[in-house]
């Protein structure tokens, strides 16, 4: 099980609970995605077609990926580390250049090429599981010594946590951080090593969050929305008025009443609230419910992997779309403050579906090379 | 191998936790979100569909007001209120300058409601159209303008205390404050579904219709109170008292016709005045009553067979009652002799009614004030009615018996004292006096008709008629010899009271006060007018309000078509109406207006104080009763200058009058105008030589 296994050794098929449901979740997302911007994108760009078209793009271009990844043997991704590392902090950097970045609501996290907006950060989460994976499953032996182990990881995490930061987009930054602490922890850190990591970054991340008075206010109005229902408390008191009329069976497909212009961006991090105000809660279960098939069946290619690099690299993907997933519906139903974070394969957003999607032809690589 | 193995196990575990708390936190999100789905789901349902659903208001109309016969006293208009939409404001400092004068507001106030974060804000409501054009002129972006209902009385001045008058939004005093509730209309609304952007989705509309407001009827008679306001304004000419004031009742039912006090305000621009005068005093403010309240005391006494009508008595103008002089108002010419309890009531003698009050004893006499309605509000359908105050059983002494029995030391309002009269006239019922006689809905039908309402009977038919009669005697050979309306029978009485502040009277401050009806066998208009604090001439009710009386009731009686109840034959007319004046040089004023009094002739003063010099008519000369008398005193021509006169004050005086006066004392008049005298150049008190021009100018008193 330590070992790679040979090239050319009989593979199994995929697991198709993984390809079917990811293929249900992107294809609920496009249509999600087209219910909740079409009123929107035919005002404001007199095409209601705007979003549904750019997102069936990218979910084709992805699905082209991911059908690649899963053919692309799993181990070889080793290799192309020194370019993935290269091509990271490159992109990360570029972001910053004037004529390359692109500036949206005085944040700084696309990167502009032929029409088509770049998210550097989503490529970056990738980067770091197939690093870190790789890195920890060469010193899973000596995985005691945190100096020679661990910290290397954690360190190409927190350059590209600082990168991210200073876009800003602390959610996807908070987001990669949990990953990486994810597959630090699965390969086998010491706890005390762990919990004194823990010690020294989440005062920081408390810090991050408070440094910025909009953030303050975000983690104040979490707890209380209606105390500032105009400004700070807005957007979470527009979810819940999407949610709570949802109720059991929702207001139907289309009707929803709160993406017109109530709820902003309604395709964006808060499209589940759409879901659950369209299908009410048994369409918003029937969507945990898929990403729990997938996490579940994600975790078990992860224990199946025929070596440590491929448990590391399947529990990372897995841990992205659930960490993620957690995030963004917590912040939807009201359950945590306001991180701008969207829901995987859901939320409109290419950059997003296309490396999720990519991630995704990973796991079914791995999940191949199971040995039960 | 074993540290490999190790490895793997301790991944396997590692990742068996990480996927056990994930699966963890998902059910913590399924439950959180059937939380929000299902318990919460109706409060947010709700609060949800206020987001979604905009409303447009459907204005309702407040009620009218009408008068007895169906005329508008106070309706409603719709006018332009001046509103600001911030959010379309982009140099507040330029648009509070140019605002500024013409809205006559400061720009700091202006800058302080245009800067606010709202859709709209009120700049100044219910502008005049003048102000609306000039705004409109300035063209600036973010200054608009909604339609607002204003209440408009079109008789102004007339009927204001009644009426009272509606602030912003609501009834603030009068009736219009009393019937709030039924005269305010109730908004309906429009509501439909929008976008966040307010634009109408398809949905469900609801309308909720509005509710209007009702109308009021009420029992009294624009023509009479005109005529009741008109006599007010003119007393108040000619007096210049602090305050003068009427009530007019129909003495069956209670319906009250006029009520009115000067000075008076208009309801159109309430705030231009003193809030003193917002107020009906004959209803909220209580005064001593005075002689007229000698009329419970004399129904009491006949109620309980203690008067003795034919007997004699000997008024020597003071009585000691408790160790203190009590007077008669005669006191100075010595009391009125003797004289039978009947002609005491005529001549409204203090001491008989001292004697008549410790007949009846305290307890009796206060039962039947009580009984009177005294000391407890009449129920009137009038915001702020004042109650009165008598003596508490244990504060009653011999002094406060004896006073209290002609009048003195209690108060009441003007309104308890018509309700008490009006027993006498109705057969000795106490009625509740009301102003709404009925509230009609927009759509014609009937909601609410008061009925006369009996309170108590206070009397037996028989004592009330027997008050009747007496009070006739005083009009006719009594001290109300001045309200005598010819062809009528009229009952009535004065009452003088001295005005009481901080517990101790006012010297030379009076309330002068007539109370009365007719025809006296058949009343169908009982009347009480006060002048309260006249700055000029007379001070005794006889020569004040019994004449107040009797122009407004002729009047009254005149235009409510009430045929004379007896036609006076040809050639008795003459003599048994026609009086000798009497010789009155030499005597003070007093002196003088008693003499009058009792011929039923009145005094007009010419000159501000001394002894009377001269008159006019001449001693002897037989003139009608009623007629005016002129009295010149010492003061005109006294000082060192001959052929110097004193121009005299002749405020109020008609032309004929000043035309007599100016002549008799030897001035020239150039006159102006008609009516009644409002200025005068020179000056009252000013000397001039004889012959010089006084230029008068005339008006009419209702301007």
């Amino acid at each position: 099980m330590g070992k790679a296994p040979a090239e050319g050794e009989a593979k199994k098929s995929p697991d198709y609970a993984i390809f079917f449901t990811v293929l249900i979740l992107a294809g609920f997302g496009l249509v999600m995605v087209f219910s909740a911007s079409y009123i929107s994108a035919l005002e404001s760009r007199g095409d209601a077609f705007f979003f549904l078209r750019r997102q069936a793009f990218w979910l084709v271009l992805g699905l082209v990926g991911m059908l690649t990844a899963s053919r692309f043997d799993y181990w070889k991704w080793r290799k192309l580390l020194p370019l993935l590392l290269f091509s990271n902090f490159l992109l990360l950097l570029l972001v910053f250049v004037p004529e390359i970045g692109v500036e949206v609501n005085e944040a700084r996290r696309w990167i502009g090429i032929g029409g088509f907006n770049i998210q550097p950060a989503e490529f970056t989460k990738l980067v770091v599981i197939i690093f870190s994976a790789a890195f920890l499953s060469k010193a899973r032996l000596n995985i005691k010594d945190f100096w020679s182990s661990s910290f290397i990881p954690l360190a190409v995490m927190g350059a590209s946590f600082f990168l991210i930061l200073l876009q800003p987009d602390l959610g996807t930054a908070l987001a990669l951080a949990m990953v990486a602490l994810v597959i630090v922890f699965a390969a086998g850190t010491p706890l005390k090593h762990f919990i004194a990591f823990l010690s020294a970054g989440v005062p920081l991340a408390v810090y991050l969050m408070i440094s910025e008075p909009y953030r303050l206010q975000r983690l104040f109005s979490y707890r209380d929305p209606w105390a500032d229902p105009l400004r700070s408390g807005y957007q979470i008191i527009q979810s819940l008025y999407a949610l709570g009329p949802g109720g059991l069976f929702g207001v139907g497909l289309g009707r929803s009443k709160q993406k017109l212009y109530y709820l902003p961006e309604p395709q964006n991090d808060f499209i589940f609230a759409i879901v659950g105000e369209e299908l009410g809660f048994l369409g918003a279960l029937t969507v945990i419910l898929l990403f729990f098939i997938l996490v579940w069946r994600g975790f078990k290619v992860s224990l199946q992997a025929p070596d440590t690099f491929g448990n590391l690299m399947a529990a990372g993907i897995t841990a992205m779309v659930a960490i993620q997933m957690l995030i963004n519906i917590g912040v939807v139903t009201g359950s945590i403050p306001i991180t701008g974070i969207n829901l995987p394969l859901i939320s409109a957003g290419g950059s997003s579906l296309f490396f999720t999607l990519v991630a995704m032809g990973i796991l079914m690589n791995i999940s191949k090379h199971a040995s039960p | 191998m074993t540290r490999e193995k190790k490895a793997v196990q301790q991944i396997r575990r590692r990742l068996l936790t990480v996927f056990f708390f994930t699966v963890l936190l998902m059910a913590a999100l399924v439950f959180r979100l059937g939380w929000i789905q299902f318990v919460m789901a109706e409060e947010l349902q709700s609060k949800a569909w206020e987001q979604w659903n905009r409303s447009i208001p459907a204005r309702s109309s407040r009620g009218d007001i009408f008068d007895a016969n169906g005329n508008l006293l106070a309706g409603s208009a719709s006018v332009e209120t001046v509103v600001a939409i911030p959010p379309q404001i982009n140099d507040p400092l330029f648009t509070a300058r140019a605002l500024a004068p013409v809205l006559d507001m400061t720009e700091e106030r202006i800058i302080e409601l245009i800067t606010q974060e709202r859709a709209a804000v009120y700049l100044k409501r219910r502008v005049d159209e003048d102000v609306s054009r000039e705004v409109r002129l300035l063209g600036l972006s973010g200054i608009s303008f909604t339609l607002e209902p204003k209440r408009y009385y079109p008789n102004a001045n007339l009927f204001s205390q009644l009426l009272g008058f509606v602030g912003t939004d609501q009834g603030w005093a009068g009736l219009e404050i009393f019937y709030e509730e039924e005269l305010e209309g109730q908004d309906g609304s429009l509501i439909f579904p929008t976008d966040n952007k307010g634009r109408e989705i398809p949905g469900v509309r609801s309308f909720v219709p509005p509710r209007e407001g009702k109308d009021l009827y009420l029992t009294v008679d624009e023509t009479i109170q005109f005529i009741v306001e008109r006599e007010l304004s003119r007393a108040m000419v000619e007096y210049k008292p602090k305050r003068a004031m009427a009530l007019a009742v129909n003495p069956q039912t209670g319906e009250v016709l006029a009520a009115a006090s000067k000075p008076d305000f208009d309801p159109n621009r309430y705030n231009e005045y003193n809030k003193e005068y917002w107020r009906l005093f004959p209803v909220t403010d209580t005064f001593e009553p005075g002689s007229t309240l000698k009329l419970i005391t004399l129904s009491a006494a006949l109620e309980e067979n203690l008067f003795p009508a034919a007997a004699h008595l000997e008024c020597t103008g003071s009585i000691q009652v408790a160790g203190r002089t009590v007077r008669c108002w005669t006191s100075d010419r010595g009391g009125h002799g003797r004289i039978t309890y009947a002609e005491s009531v005529y001549h409204s003698c203090n001491i008989s009614f001292i004697y008549l009050g410790q007949e009846l004893g305290a307890e009796t006499l206060f039962k039947y004030f009580r009984a009177f309605g005294l000391g407890s509000a009449t129920g009137v359908d009038y915001p702020g009615e004042g109650q009165g105050q008598l003596f508490r059983p244990d504060q009653i002494g011999p002094l406060e018996l004896a006073t209290s029995s002609f009048g003195q030391g209690i108060s009441v309002t003007p309104m308890q004292q018509v309700m008490a009269v009006s027993a006498f006239a109705n057969g000795g019922y106490l009625m509740r006096p009301y102003f709404v006689k009925e509230i009609i809905d927009r759509e014609g039908s009937t909601v609410f008709r008061q009925e006369p309402k009996v309170i108590r009977q206070v009397t037996s038919e028989e004592t009330a008629k027997n008050v009747a009669r007496l009070m006739e005697g005083t009009v006719v050979e009594g001290s109300g010899a001045n309200a005598a309306i010819e062809g009528y029978r009229v009952a009535g009485k004065t009452g003088t009271a001295q005005k009481v502040s901080g517990g101790s009277y006012v010297p030379g401050e009076y309330v002068l006060s007539f109370i009365g009806f007719a025809p006296a066998d058949d009343p169908q208009v009982l009347l009480y007018v006060a002048v309260d604090g006249a700055q000029r001439g007379p001070q005794w009710g006889s020569q004040v309000s019994a004449p107040l009386f009797n122009v407004i009731m002729k009047d009254v009686l005149s235009y409510l078509e009430i045929p004379p109840d007896h036609l006076p034959e040809e050639e008795n007319l003459e003599a048994a109406r026609l009086v000798d004046v009497p010789d009155l040089s030499g005597l003070s004023i007093d002196e003088a207006g008693a003499l009058l009094d009792n011929k039923g002739l009145l005094v007009r003063l010419v000159g501000e104080e001394g002894l009377i010099m001269a008159q006019q008519p001449q001693a002897g000369t037989q003139v009608p009763v009623q007629s005016r008398i002129m009295l010149y005193l010492d003061d005109l021509f006294a000082g060192d200058e001959l052929e110097s006169v004193k121009v005299p004050d002749l405020q109020g005086m008609t032309i004929k009058e000043v035309g007599e006066i100016l002549a008799y004392i030897g001035l020239k008049m150039e006159k102006e105008g008609s009516g009644i005298v409002f200025e005068q150049e020179p000056a009252p008190g000013t000397r001039v030589s004889q012959g010089s021009s006084i230029m008068v100018h005339f008006s009419s008193p209702l301007n």
